[in-house]
């Protein structure tokens, strides 16, 4: 899903790019969040202990509105504003990974009979996580929530990962938060991932930018595109025996992969039959998007009848801590936002001197240390 | 190479004291004018800049520039070995991975050597418009410190309104609401204790009493702080040393307009 292997691609190579931080820094800040992929993830994440879905008492599964309420309510509480982007058609190309996907949600159910035969619990639950799949209804339900809860929303014509970073790109929104690489690969200035994540995983939120990206890597957009296909894509197959190091070798290179092909020994590196790769790029530069600037993003107060009746009468969620949550929601809305400095003060000068002789000249001594286990959330780095 | 002698290793502690609670590393920058910090803490709210200028040590020499990058409750911990009474000397070579500080005790002719690994940090220096504020008060800083801590326990935000009568402090929460006045004295008995207002145009504005009160962390480095404001820009919160400043700057909340 989404670029294979591009998070470590941009560690090793461009590690400037990814900031971590906690999700109380990001107060203030409107994000667009692929929605699809979410409540994917609360399916499979929101769980009960024995590693059931939740149902309510009709045996309806419950995960995702759960999973929606409650992290929504939290970056609420952190000062943030999300817009969901749900996913409209997929794109033609996206067929064959679709088939894969079919695929092996089928093998999975294949393994979990074979487990349930078995009597192993372990198994069983690791392959019914497998085997999730989030229907249309469950779509509508969370839109339905998101109504009453005030958080707007977006269709987007086709991927939701694209239609975020639209809005990031058009300034709508400062970020996307994705768990997908390939929102960067669509052009979002920003992506933020972990920012659905639960509470209890104390994962700090990992920043990516796509200019430090593309700085570090030394690419263009248009390289960086190209990088990620040849990285594999959801929208064509990658070729054999290319992995990440030569992947970047070849841009580096050959700077476009028509290039890449004219030299590349076809014997070793056996290029797919039919490989659509100027049709992904394109998919890549110009998205089916719905145009940022006529959409519309507001926040509203959340219809507290409206969410009782749905998420207490018909979904068995406890009628309290739903009113708790719409009284949050509701104070959140009101409080004045605190500002930024960035908006008053400019930037004069960044990093410091002395890491740029470093990177000029002794390369090899250069000292990265292993990410996100600098002491106190600190940013520096030892220099020894 | 730098080497800095402070007479008065106390100032230095309580400069680490002011600063370390907003910011974890910082770079400090020293120069022939002296040693100077600025950094942002970790969600851009807030800055701070300091200038400890080069007459307040004794000798100060400084060849070349320098940027030494410092885990500041690192240097707090090695500070809090030094006795009040010390004085402090600071050395760093210029291509240095430690700054190494002395601190000398002449009444028992104690010499205490401690050496701080040097870190490399990425800040981003802002640059600060000169701004003519609308208003600007000079108070005492430990009224100012009460104040901030009084309602503090009502609300996690301040409303600073001032006119040419006074200045008033107004906290509103869950259980209540409160206001301190301080009106414009000139009561010259107590020049420590007045309030004095400069202003061009009345002001109101909201901030965040958590950043206030870390502000007033810099309270034992000078008995007058000054609140200098214009709608919708930063507030700056200056305390003023004998050769130097410690100056905060606090982005404003600002209303909800979607």
């Amino acid at each position: 899903m989404g670029i294979h292997g591009l998070s470590k691609v941009i560690g090793d190579n461009a590690h400037e790019a990814i900031k971590e931080d906690d999700i109380k820094n990001y107060f203030g800040r409107k994000v667009a969040i692929d929605a699809s992929m979410s409540i994917y993830q609360f399916m499979i994440a929101v769980r009960q202990q024995d590693g059931q879905l939740l149902q309510n008492e009709h045996g309806e599964t419950t995960s995702h509105l759960m999973g929606m309420f409650y992290r929504t309510l939290r970056m609420v509480d952190n000062g943030i504003k999300p817009v969901y982007v749900f996913d409209g058609k997929p794109p033609t190309l996206k067929s064959g990974e679709l088939a894969k996907r079919t695929q092996k949600r089928k093998e999975a159910n294949a393994s979990r009979e074979e487990a349930e035969e078995l009597g192993d619990t372990e198994a069983i639950d690791k392959f019914n996580r497998r085997t999730v799949k989030v229907t249309p209804e469950h779509n509508a339900e969370c839109k339905k929530l998101l109504k009453l809860l005030g958080i707007p929303y977006v269709e987007a014509p086709c991927e939701a990962e694209a239609q975020c970073a639209a809005l990031a790109k058009a300034g709508k929104v400062y970020a996307a938060g994705s768990e997908d690489m390939d929102t960067l690969t669509f052009g979002s200035p920003i992506l933020l991932r972990h920012l659905t994540f639960s509470e209890a995983k104390k994962m700090p939120i990992s920043e990516i930018s796509l200019r430090k990206t593309l700085d570090g890597l030394g690419f263009t957009k248009e390289e960086f595109i190209d990088l990620c296909i040849l990285l594999g894509c959801d929208y064509c197959d990658s070729i054999k025996n290319i992995g990440p190091t030569r992947a970047l070798a070849l841009i580096r290179e050959h700077k476009n992969i028509e290039t890449i092909l004219k030299n590349l020994d076809t014997k070793r590196y056996p290029i797919p039959e039919h490989w659509p790769y100027k049709d992904a790029r394109e998919l890549f530069l110009n998205p089916d998007v719905i145009d940022p600037e006529t959409i519309e993003i507001k926040w509203e107060s959340p219809d507290v009848e409206g969410l009782v009746d749905f998420l207490v009468r018909d979904k068995g969620f406890s009628e309290e801590r739903v009113r708790k949550g719409c009284e949050r929601l509701e104070k959140n809305l009101k409080t004045a936002t605190q500002g930024r400095l960035d908006s008053f003060f400019t930037v004069t000068s960044s990093p410091n001197k002395r890491k740029a002789d470093e990177a000029a000249g002794g390369k090899g001594k250069k000292a990265t240390p292993a990410k996100g286990k600098s002491t106190g959330g600190g940013r520096g780095r030892p220099r020894k | 190479m730098l080497e800095a002698r402070l007479q008065t290793g106390a100032l230095l502690k309580k400069v680490l004291e002011a600063i370390k609670e907003l910011i974890s590393d910082a770079n400090f920058d020293c120069s022939d004018n002296g040693i100077a910090l600025q950094a942002m803490d970790n969600s851009h709210v807030a800055l701070v800049a300091l200038l400890l200028r080069h007459d307040g040590f004794e000798p100060y020499r400084c060849d070349r520039s320098l940027a030494l990058g410092v885990n500041l409750t690192s240097l707090s911990k090695v500070l809090r070995c030094a006795g009040n009474e010390d004085i402090i000397t600071l050395k760093a070579d210029d291509t240095a991975d430690v700054l190494s500080l002395t601190f000398e005790n002449t009444d028992n002719d104690r010499i205490s050597e401690y050496e701080l690994k040097l870190m490399d940090i990425d800040s981003e220096h802002l640059g600060i418009p000169d701004t003519s504020y609308d208003a600007v008060v000079q108070m005492s800083s430990a009224e100012f410190l009460r104040i901030c801590r009084d309602l503090q326990v009502l609300s996690d935000s301040v409303q600073i309104d001032v006119t040419k009568e006074g200045v008033k402090f107004a906290a509103k929460g869950e259980l209540g609401s409160g206001a301190v006045t301080l009106k414009q004295s000139g009561n010259v008995d107590k020049e420590e204790e007045a309030t004095l207002i400069e202003l061009q145009q009345n002001v109101s504005l909201n901030f965040s009493l958590k950043y206030l009160v870390n502000f007033t962390k810099a309270t034992p480095l000078s008995s007058r702080v000054s609140l200098s404001m214009s709608s919708e820009v930063p507030l700056l919160v200056e305390y003023k040393m004998e050769a130097g400043y410690i100056r905060y700057y606090l982005a404003p909340k600002i209303g909800e307009d979607n």
